[in-house]
């Protein structure tokens, strides 16, 4: 369960959020729909505890993260947080394999070659980041986060560098794995297609909620428009 | 899997620096432990002077060595460690948010301390090998030969001590630095600030584009302010110090400081540089591109550093002096063999035309490589 009440954040006297307030209850997939620059990246973080809100309380899964320092944060995404970066972001210079076992010895998870596999890398194990397509590092930054077993998977834009047949790729892998394993999903998003395919959509707009809707049908990667 | 053990073993400045303060240090211990007990033997005034004053150069010798370089290898560790996180913040910054803890991570940086010990070890190794030509310098007609014995934890305290402290520093500093937050190292926040108010900007105008350049590569580079100030520092001081000591000691003692002297100059102008270098590509290819001159591109980068450079040799030429000045005055002072010091103007002069001769070919040089950067291949790096 996520809560977050009147969330401030300012960047040097700009402020980007303004009194943001949401709930997302377990096992919900929420999309977070804005255009450029309205601040849904920066929610996403606050929300994750990459970053401290200025003010405002965000409560995880029952820890107040106002209340935690960064080393207390630090631990707080050891246990709950699993992130996926829009650029990728892969340590060069570990092969995939390596890269996923970053994530999966913070969970102690023995068992992360089943989720290369889940994603469709098992005959890239060794293979360096460079040395892989856009869509393939992208998935391997799903394989890291959910290495370490996330009871929140934060995603900032996953598909925005692929194309179109990729994205629905990768959007497709993303979806299963959340119905499989039952974790929490919040994914930023610019895509209003992409809206479709989340139970809650809510709506940003100059660092304010504007709209905050639940989807009755919910559609899957391929039926919903690009 | 943060640092491999490649990285560590990189700090080849940090290795050299340990290794003459290990050399110099071993066998000038030894040699006081060794020669300590036979002070009570000796009755005749004139030995026991020149006991006294030998004694207490070894010990004055490896302070000041083993101190001085103690320090400027531990702030050129500090320095690495600093230059490894900010040249990969992203990916120490990816980590962090992933939720491996700093402390976790900056021991990670244990990897550092290799290069202290492997100059330990070696600096002591050839302290060991040089050893009886040393005793053999610096034998007191009279006192009977003596030869260097070996003492246990005297290489505890030469190698495995430093290492370990230096092992710590590096972890505790990278630990320090760490503190800063996820996304300040994910998106390489630079902590250079640029100024925001209106009069600040006003004056700046007024100033060339040029003097602004190399003054915002000063001001973002402090350490490498004092590094090459160092450098000079060393030149000047050792190389000095080496030539007019001729007179008091053994030359094989001028020559090895000499030595020294001109290998840390070396080391730590070649790190500064290359580390310079390497943060001021883009800016290079950007005015390259611009249509900048090779002169202009280069003094943009290390013109600022020409006033600190003679800074260091100044100071180094205070510093010798003094030194040399408390050596005859103080420690030989007893010693009646030992002929008076003044400062020597010839070997100040010589010393000074080979500084500025050598600098200027390394500059010359290092312009060749600052402007053989392909501006595409630069721009299209990450
Ligand atoms: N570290 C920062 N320092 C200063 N301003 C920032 C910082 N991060 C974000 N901003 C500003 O905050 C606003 C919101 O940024 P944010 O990245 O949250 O937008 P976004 O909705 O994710 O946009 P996009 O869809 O383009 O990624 C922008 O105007 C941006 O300039
Ligand atoms: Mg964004």
């Amino acid at each position: 369960m996520i809560i977050a009440k009147n969330v401030c954040k300012s960047y040097n006297g700009t402020q980007v959020l303004k009194d943001v307030s949401l709930e997302i209850a377990d096992g919900e997939f929420a999309v977070i729909l804005g255009a450029s620059g309205s601040g849904k990246s920066t929610l996403l973080s606050v929300l994750s505890g990459l970053e401290k809100a200025d003010s405002g309380s965000i409560c995880c899964n029952g820890t107040q993260l106002e209340t935690l320092d960064d080393d207390g944060l630090t631990a707080f995404r050891k246990r709950e947080v699993g992130f996926i970066f829009q650029q990728y972001y892969l340590l060069p210079h570990l092969n995939v394999d390596n890269n996923v076992k970053l994530g999966a010895s913070l969970a102690g998870n023995k068992a992360y070659r089943q989720i290369i596999e889940a994603v469709g890398l098992k005959d890239k194990l060794k293979s360096s980041p460079a040395a892989l397509s856009g869509g393939e590092q992208q998935r391997v930054c799903i394989a890291r986060a959910l290495a370490k077993n996330p009871n929140v998977l934060y995603l900032d834009e996953p598909t925005g560098a692929l194309d179109e047949a990729t994205g629905r790729e990768v959007l497709d892998y993303i979806l299963k794995l959340q119905h499989e394993k039952g974790f929490t999903m919040i994914m930023v998003t610019h895509n209003v297609n992409i809206a479709d395919t989340a139970e809650t959509v809510i709506k940003m707009n100059s660092g304010k909620i504007t709209e905050i809707y639940k989807n009755s049908a919910r559609k899957n990667a391929y039926e919903i428009g690009w | 899997m943060v640092v491999s053990i490649k990285d560590g073993l990189k700090l080849i400045g940090v290795t050299i620096i340990c290794f003459c303060a290990v050399y110099v240090c071993t066998f000038m211990l030894n040699y006081y432990i060794d020669v300590k007990p036979l002070g009570a033997d000796i009755t005749d005034e004139r030995l026991s002077a020149l006991y006294s004053a030998q004694i207490a150069m070894a010990k004055f010798t490896s302070i000041i060595t083993g101190s001085v370089l103690g320090v400027i290898a531990a702030v050129m560790l500090v320095f690495y460690v600093k230059l490894y996180i900010d040249g990969r913040a992203r990916q120490l910054g990816i980590i962090k948010a992933m939720g491996y803890s700093r402390i976790k991570i900056a021991l990670g940086f244990w990897v550092f301390g290799l290069s202290v010990f492997i100059g330990c070890a070696l600096g002591f190794a050839a302290g060991w090998a040089s050893m009886d030509m040393i005793y053999g310098s610096m034998t007191i007609d009279g006192v009977g030969v003596i030869s260097p014995s070996f003492h246990a934890w005297l290489m505890f305290a030469l190698v495995f001590a430093p290492a370990a402290v230096f092992t710590a520093l590096a972890c505790g500093y990278a630990c320090f630095a760490l503190r800063r937050p996820v996304m300040q190292l994910i998106r390489g926040a630079s902590k250079v600030r640029i100024s925001q108010s209106g009069k600040d900007e006003k004056s700046e105008k007024d100033r060339k584009f040029l003097t602004e350049m190399s003054l915002k590569t000063l001001g973002s580079k402090k350490l490498l302010v004092f590094f090459v100030a160092f450098s000079c520092f060393c030149f000047s001081a050792m190389v000095q110090m080496g030539l007019s000591m001729e007179d008091l000691t053994s030359d094989t003692m001028g020559y090895m400081i000499l030595a020294i002297g001109l290998i840390l100059a070396a080391v730590t102008t070649v790190m500064s540089v290359t580390s310079l270098i390497n943060s001021n590509a883009k800016n290079i290819a950007l005015m390259k591109a611009f249509g900048y001159t090779k002169t202009q591109r280069t003094l943009s980068v290390f013109g600022g550093f020409i006033p600190f450079a003679f800074v260091g040799f100044a100071v180094g030429t205070g510093y010798q002096y003094g030194l040399l000045k408390i050596m005859v005055n103080v420690v030989f002072a007893d010693v009646a063999e030992v002929p008076d010091y003044n400062f020597n103007v010839p070997v100040f002069f010589i010393t000074l035309a080979a500084f500025v001769v050598c600098y200027a070919a390394a500059a010359a040089a290092y312009s060749v490589v600052l402007n053989s950067f392909s501006v595409k291949k630069i721009m299209t790096e990450n």
